[in-house]
């Protein structure tokens, strides 16, 4: 039978199931990492992870307004989280749209709904769906825990790549910069809430599995990308060449 | 750990810090320097969280480009954006009300 764990198990539950089993094989990761992509391939990422990100503060607006009104301080803190996706500073996926314009696609092809891969609406609904249908604090869990915690350790990553490897200037890489930031704070008071709220042994398992599937969902949306865009022009057997080459830390780094 | 000393408003605060702490992140979550340490945007941007470095700014790296071109000259009176700083050794730091504001001002803190 399980036993309801204290914090610091609950969190080191939390932060394995985070990791997933087997992302870093992804292929899609492990061509970003070597620098093998192209710019091309780098617009198609762009316009499909605008419609995984781009509601962030849709999916947050949902478990806001199902939070239970004595967690106060959870329900600010999910508004914070939303006002800064949008309008504390530049709003976060203009910026990504500036990095999507140096890859060389547009504006319109980003926000158009019929670029992003079925694997990605499958993403972006599967994030819907927890933002409406999940305990809130199961919610908090899946998608901030499960998904944003994990962006600044990512994007550490990505960046320099980006730069020294691609040869992006410093603003149009400034979509990855800033979420090391702001999604470091927003990540970590995730943690907060869940660790605080999710108090019986049922929800913290519930916690658990959701993190665990977010894992798989993110692996599926990577995987997705390499066989729609990047298959064709790059084969496996040249990225298992090149797997060796990259740390195995960066190609974990870079599922998201 | 790094030691943080940290003015405001006629006071000082000390704390200790994990090292590669950013200072931002920290008052963030709610941990030292909160609440006494200002802070906004935390993408280099809104320029609240502009510090001028007292002591230990050797040991900072080179201001990033977002520092740059919102500091620009302040730079040399040793002002840094604190939420693009992660921390690894002791630091003393301050900060006014509106730190940019007196920053730019005649006579202002330098």
């Amino acid at each position: 039978m399980q036993q309801l764990m204290d914090h610091v198990q609950f969190r080191t539950a939390l932060e394995n199931a985070i990791k997933g089993k087997s992302a870093n094989k992804a292929p899609f990761s492990i061509a970003w990492a070597s620098g093998k992509l192209s710019r091309a391939h780098l617009a198609r990422w762009a316009e499909n992870h605008y419609h995984y990100v781009g509601p962030f503060a849709d999916y947050l607006g949902y478990i806001y307004a199902r939070m239970p009104e004595q967690y106060q301080e959870a329900k600010d803190f999910l508004l914070a989280n939303m006002y800064e996706e949008e309008i504390g500073g530049d709003r976060h996926t203009d910026l990504l749209i500036r990095f999507a314009e140096a890859c060389g696609t547009s504006a319109a092809r980003v926000k158009d709904p019929d670029n992003m891969t079925p694997t990605t609406r499958g993403l972006q609904s599967w994030c819907y769906s927890v933002a409406m249908r999940e305990d809130p604090i199961v919610a908090v869990a899946g998608l901030v825990v499960g998904l944003e915690s994990q962006v600044p350790s990512i994007y550490r990553k990505q960046t320099p790549t980006l730069r020294e490897k691609y040869k992006f200037t410093d603003e149009e890489v400034e979509f990855f910069d800033l979420h090391i930031v702001s999604d470091e704070i927003h990540g970590e008071r995730g943690y907060q809430i869940v660790l605080e709220h999710a108090n019986t042994v049922e929800l913290q398992q519930r916690c658990l599995k959701i993190c665990e599937i977010g894992a798989q969902m993110r692996l599926l949306y990577t995987t997705a990308l390499y066989h729609d865009y990047v298959a064709k022009d790059i084969p496996l057997s040249e990225l298992e060449t090149a797997e060796t080459r990259v740390p195995a830390d960066e190609r974990a780094l870079l599922q998201a | 750990m790094p030691n943080v000393v940290f003015h405001r408003n006629g006071q000082t605060f000390h704390g200790e810090i994990k090292e590669n702490a950013n200072l931002v992140v920290r008052a963030g979550i709610r941990q030292f320097p909160y609440p006494n340490f200002l802070y906004g945007c935390g993408m280099g941007k809104c320029g609240k969280c502009a510090s001028l470095i007292i002591k230990g700014g050797e040991h900072l790296p080179e201001p990033n480009w977002k520092e740059k071109k919102r500091l620009g000259a302040r730079i040399e009176r040793g002002y840094r954006l604190a939420c693009q700083l992660w921390i690894s050794h002791d630091i003393e730091l301050s900060q006014e009300a509106t730190p940019l504001a007196d920053v730019v001002a005649p006579g202002g803190v330098g």
